[in-house]
């Protein structure tokens, strides 16, 4: 489930009610608010802050796990601007990104429209349908999939071949084309049906009047859609594509699964190279500033999209 | 009338999506000869051995019990600390609160991906490498972020008046905090328990690094050992992907309202 950053885009410390005297006093006659507070913090801050800061401390070294780390500054930053895998594997999670940004998107949106915008029958039992491929554990995806491309017996080829399309068989994971659009499609399966969920919700709470005034105005679906509907729900939409933004450049699991990252490293990806250079090669130093990497880029695009969203007005 | 066509476009989208699971199910029934006569119809005679060869040979009974341990004490861990922590940010500013919260939801855009070198390194340390703790405490850790903030925003929009007037009849915020503010975060709580069930329960590049041995595998992890071995049984491969998804399916099916509440309460706020 790739819900965690939506949250952070939707509430901001609220100073004006949290700082109370009221509050303050009836605090202080019980526990300290730090004691509430410092069970949570204890754990967070032993396997979320502190990992990451040996990360950065890391990708300063040369070291293999084992021997006492060396110290070589920048030199694994100076490899990576010249490693031409590492680019790759960039390039990689950048057309993942894109695509995941709008396929899963339109697909989610175009379902929603649907189910939220007509009356029909069983249509929660649509969504749960639909979303259901979301709640799956990236082995299980992975395994259905490998075995539906899979070139001998795969349903995918089978079905090619009953439609009399067998020229159009192919050896779907094993060939450099098609590898990596083919997890895509895999994770896509998955994906849409997030999207989907927010929208729906999104174009419920559009004020129907608006609807009815545009009809009494003459505009066509077409025009209530893009004049109204689109506008409406521009803030969930940007949130939809942050969140499946973020998850391509965090895509690890199916490539690992279903590729390896191959064939000829045509389904490499960042966080596969992170895990094949600190796990494998055991370069642990070189892995880390991989990672590192990695890191910032998953906060500029989220910066990015922020500020999308902020030029969008406020709240309301 | 206008409904027809759109219904039944929904229904063949539907099947397609379902097709999958068919496949998966069907063929986990069936033997090697059905799988090669006719891969895509239903089983002839039901093969139930398939399950009792996977759950024995893959070890999944093993990998089961390790999941529900890991799960369980995650899940009660990230409720209970979520709980807390939100309530203390959400009714009170103390000195450095707004710090602290903000440290938390950098922790919402940091991924496994990078922390796993690290954690490898702390777990080994910690001399938990290849035991469940090391599985339980990360997941707690990365969860927390979304727990406090969660709730912290449902405790926000509680009715004042409430909170006030117990605290005028003398409540201490300890009692207050149980007697009264948990009880009504029922919702966002189930929707909190339902995801961190979720994210356990699925969860693979932790396992996949942090176990070296059944002893601490757990299911994902044990499905792609299984995998590796059955490669070319399918009906074996399939009994344990079926194994693998149905836990899942089951909380799905009776949680699936607090599941897209809680998708929805945070996306639109």
């Amino acid at each position: 489930m790739a819900s965690l950053a939506t949250r952070s885009l939707s509430k901001v410390p609220d100073r004006r009610e949290a700082g109370r005297p009221g509050r303050a006093r009836a605090f202080r006659e019980g526990a300290s608010p730090y004691l509430y507070v410092l069970p949570a913090m204890l754990l967070y801050g032993t396997f979320v802050c502190y990992p990451m800061l040996r990360l950065v401390q890391y990708s300063f070294t040369k070291w293999d796990g084992t021997s006492t780390p060396n110290n070589i500054g920048l030199s694994n930053y100076n490899e990576l601007i010249r490693d031409p895998l590492f680019w790759q594997a960039f390039r990689h999670n950048l057309e993942w990104m894109f695509a995941a940004i709008a396929i899963p998107t339109l697909i989610g949106l175009a379902l929603a429209i649907v189910l939220a915008r007509s009356h029909l029958f069983g249509r929660t039992i649509f969504r749960a349908v639909f979303f259901l491929p979301q709640i799956l554990s990236s082995i299980v995806i992975a395994a259905i999939w490998q075995w539906l491309y899979s070139p001998s017996f795969g349903a995918i080829n089978a079905a090619l071949k009953a439609a009399g399309l067998s020229s159009l068989q192919q050896g779907w994971l094993g060939d450099t084309n098609f590898a990596l659009p083919a997890v895509f499609i895999a994770w896509a399966w998955t994906a849409y049906g997030f999207a989907m969920v927010i929208l729906i919700a999104a174009i419920q709470s559009v004020d129907e009047e608006y609807f009815d005034a545009a009809k009494i105005d003459g505009a066509g679906r077409l025009r209530q859609m893009t004049a109204i509907l689109l506008p409406a729900i521009r803030r969930p939409l940007t949130v939809v594509m942050l969140m499946n933004a973020i998850a391509a450049l965090q895509a690890f699991d199916l490539v690992f699964i279903m590729t390896k990252g191959g064939p000829i490293n045509s389904t490499m990806v960042l966080a596969l190279y992170v895990y094949q250079n600190a796990f494998i090669s055991l370069r642990v130093g070189y892995g880390s500033a991989i990672a590192v990497v990695l890191g910032i880029v998953i906060v500029i695009s989220s910066l990015v999209f922020l500020r999308i969203r902020g030029l969008w007005g406020g709240k309301e | 009338m206008r409904a027809i066509p759109a219904t039944l476009l929904l229904t063949v989208l539907a099947v397609g999506v379902l097709f999958p699971f068919y496949l998966v199910l069907s063929t986990s029934l069936k033997d090697d000869q059905q799988v090669a006569d006719n891969p895509l119809a239903p089983p002839k005679h039901w093969m139930w051995s398939n399950f009792s060869q996977a759950w024995v040979d893959g070890h999944f009974n093993q990998y089961f019990v390790n999941s529900v341990l890991v799960v369980v004490p995650t899940v009660l861990l990230v409720l209970a600390l979520s709980m807390f922590a939100a309530y203390a940010f959400a009714v009170r500013r103390f000195r450095g609160s707004t710090a602290l919260f903000a440290l938390l939801m950098v922790g919402l855009t940091v991924p496994l991906d990078i922390l796993i070198i690290p954690l490898y390194y702390e777990m080994l340390d910690f001399h938990i490498l290849n035991t469940l703790w090391a599985l339980i405490l990360p997941q707690v850790a990365m969860s927390l972020p979304f727990g406090i903030l969660l709730l912290r925003a449902f405790i926000q929009d509680l009715p004042r008046a409430l909170l006030e007037a117990a605290r005028i009849d003398g409540c201490s915020e300890w009692r207050l905090l149980i007697h009264i503010v948990i009880p009504l975060c029922r919702p966002p709580l189930l929707s909190l328990l339902v995801f961190v069930f979720m994210w356990t329960w699925n969860q693979f590049l932790l396992p996949l690094v942090l176990t070296q041995s059944d002893s601490a595998r757990t299911i994902p992890i044990g499905l792609s050992v299984f995998q590796g071995r059955y490669v070319t049984e399918l009906p074996l491969l399939m009994a344990g992907v079926t194994i693998a998804f149905v836990p899942v399916v089951v909380v799905y099916v009776f949680f699936q309202r607090h599941i897209i509440n809680g998708i929805t309460a945070g996306a639109l706020k």
